[in-house]
């Protein structure tokens, strides 16, 4: 018989903080997980929608009970029962603390300087940590038309720290980006053409100091450097640097890896497969537990 | 030329074909309410713009949705200035539409972001001309070369309502506080807004979240409400703190129910993600498309009809719960929602 959602909860703390062997867990699991170890108990979190949206929540549930997460469309502090499927979502607007507009998130949580991380997606990244979600070829004749910043830009800048879920190919991690949409730790600066970083351009906002921190693919985990530029930090299970160097566009330095990305521990793919996305919105399907979490799980 | 002051407004009660009529025209500039694809869009108004045949639109909007897709399914949008040209995010991404239109020339995309569009309906809200905003200083989207309308020549002063640059980049001339973007104020013609009640003199309400629709209704010269339900007044005006747009901006009120779906309209019904997804597979193919829109938009004679054959099911599916405001009935993922009683966070680790 299924049980009931207060039997679950206590079943959680029951359920092993171990790490779980590769075979016992999906990438997208992986990188959800991944997503979520990158929130802090204090974070107001400025999310976007999917996996990062996903991560949170589970974040939000485990090692961060107390971060409190935005959504563009006017939401602060949504409690979620069921997993939104849009930042507009009234599922992700549940029980949260006011509920205005985009005014109110953009220009009074995020413009005023509150958010701290910002966690978003992209099509394409440079070695700055700079993203284009807008368009690949010439802009105005494009090969391939994204649907643009949408929040990207102004989160991605104006968070403390924003980190980004990329799907990791050799056009995806490129040397520069056809068209910067959200600008990492190096970009232009139009008033005088010059290529310049970030903290120049920026020089006397309040935002001067606010970028890029990390960058989550399907291989690896990847940080930033004094010079702003992206490193790579933890290899996934299964995936070696060579692979990783092979789908990267430019000569990434791999020489400050730490080892594998954290496997995901058995409660919190507990956490993310029971409480977070039941219903199968995101996670491309249910995978079975080994033996002996299920045999606690049945109790 | 100075922009000249309105006037205080008597709303006007008309069917939805009535008010399409009288309220777009060809070339006009829209903004539409809602968010994304899924929260209260106006998708009866852009529907029935359709099926009128009205051409060469200029939306001014913080995203594209159902009602865009509609119409650059016609390509009946000239110029879209927006910053997002997606419309049904997890149930179809960006717009088919759209990109098919666009690669053909026979339309312009004007890229901002939506902290920028925020600002500058604001501005247009609060009867000011421009708005410094932190914009992210050193994205192409502020490269002076990536002016789409300059390009085009739209910004030489023959268009009242397109402003002559696309933003300019200033320091702060009082704290220092190094550059920032000086955005120019968004003044649509019309805001067509879907709410979930409207009284009969005009005062507006929706549940959960507000987007820029309060923004959107002060900075267009006109504003047509389309609600699920007209209500007396003296019904809002027992909790006016829920009501949001005062009606003395609301030219034109029209009661359309479920007049939002696909989209949700918060505690009347949820979002059709299916729906969503069938409509953007047929995109994908111009005899596809042609083919739903035959079925869905050409052949039913009205929103009513449209909705008899969406049929009972489905509308008993979408029906929102009182207490959550979205449907626990319907399938958005391959297994059915749980049930619950509370969020999780909150019964593990309070507020």
């Amino acid at each position: 018989m299924a049980k009931s959602m207060e039997q679950m909860i206590e079943l959680m703390d029951k359920i092993p903080h171990e790490p779980a062997k590769p075979s016992e867990f999906m990438l997208p699991e992986l990188m959800a997980i991944a997503v979520a170890h990158e929130v802090r108990d204090d974070d107001i979190v400025f999310a976007g929608t999917g996996l990062p949206m996903v991560g949170i929540m589970t974040a939000n549930l485990l090692n961060a009970p107390h971060a409190l997460l935005i959504y563009e469309s006017g939401i602060c502090d949504g409690k979620t029962m069921h997993v939104p499927m849009t930042v507009c979502d009234q599922r992700a607007a549940n029980m949260s603390s006011t509920l205005g507009g985009l005014v109110d998130t953009f220009g009074y949580y995020l413009q005023r300087g509150y958010v701290t991380l910002g966690f978003l997606g992209g099509a394409a990244i440079d070695k700055y940590g700079g993203v284009n979600v807008t368009s690949i070829g010439d802009y105005f004749t494009p090969t391939h038309r994204f649907t643009g910043s949408g929040g990207n830009s102004d989160i991605g800048t104006l968070a403390h720290r924003t980190a980004f879920i990329i799907l990791q190919e050799k056009r995806r991690f490129l040397e520069k980006n056809d068209y910067t949409t959200t600008p990492g730790w190096w970009c232009w600066d139009f008033k005088s053409g010059e290529w310049k970083p970030k903290k120049e351009v920026w020089k006397n906002t309040p935002f001067a100091e606010s970028g890029p921190c990390t960058v989550v693919t399907n291989m690896g985990v990847y940080g930033f450097d004094e010079e702003g530029i992206i490193y790579l930090k933890t290899v996934h299970p299964g995936v070696t640097v060579a692979q990783v160097q092979e789908n990267c566009g430019f000569d990434l330095n791999v020489s400050r890896i730490e080892g594998e990305t954290p496997h995901p521990t058995y409660r919190e793919l507990f956490v993310l497969r029971e409480f977070v996305d039941p219903e199968l919105i995101f996670l491309p399907q249910k995978v079975d537990y080994p033996a002996n979490i299920q045999s606690i799980i049945d109790g | 030329m100075a922009r000249s002051l309105p006037k205080t407004k008597k709303a006007e009660i008309l069917t939805l074909g009535e008010a399409v009529k009288k309220y777009m025209h060809d070339g006009i500039m829209c903004a539409f309410s809602g968010f994304t694809g899924f929260n209260r869009n106006p998708v009866a108004f852009a529907w029935e713009t359709v099926r009128q045949g009205i051409k060469d639109i200029h939306v001014l909007d913080r995203h594209g949705s159902v009602c865009t897709w509609l119409l650059n399914a016609v390509n009946a949008i000239k110029i879209q200035e927006t910053d997002w040209f997606g419309w049904g995010e997890m149930a179809g991404k960006l717009d088919v539409n759209l990109e098919r239109n666009y690669k053909a020339g026979k339309m312009i995309l004007e890229d901002y972001a939506h902290g920028a569009i925020a600002m500058r309906f604001l501005a247009g809200a609060v009867g000011i001309p421009f708005i410094p905003y932190h914009a992210p200083l050193g994205s192409d989207l502020y490269n002076p070369r990536f002016d789409a309308l300059g390009r085009a020549g739209l910004r030489e002063g023959d268009h009242s309502k397109i402003p002559s640059k696309k933003f300019i980049e200033m320091e702060d001339p009082f704290y220092g506080e190094g550059d920032l973007v000086l955005l120019p104020a968004a003044r649509p013609d019309l805001a067509v807004i879907h709410v979930s009640q409207a009284g009969e003199k005009g005062t507006a309400r929706w549940r959960g979240v507000g987007t820029i629709d309060k923004e959107i209704a002060f900075a267009c010269d006109k504003v047509v409400v389309i609600c699920e339900e007209i209500v007396p007044e003296s019904e809002l005006r027992k909790t006016p703190e829920g009501n949001q747009i005062p009606y003395f901006v609301v030219d034109c009120v029209v009661e359309q129910p479920w007049g939002a779906y696909p989209s949700s309209v918060p505690f009347y019904y949820d979002y059709d993600a299916p729906f969503m997804r069938i409509m953007d597979a047929a995109s994908r193919k111009e005899e596809d498309l042609k083919k739903w829109l035959d079925e869905w938009v050409f052949q039913p004679q009205s929103w009513e009809e449209f909705m008899e054959k969406l049929g009972a099911r489905k509308l008993l599916d979408l029906k929102a719960d009182s207490v959550t405001g979205y449907s626990t009935r319907m399938m958005r993922g391959k297994k059915p929602a749980p049930r619950m009683t509370m969020p999780l966070s909150v019964a593990k680790s309070g507020y």
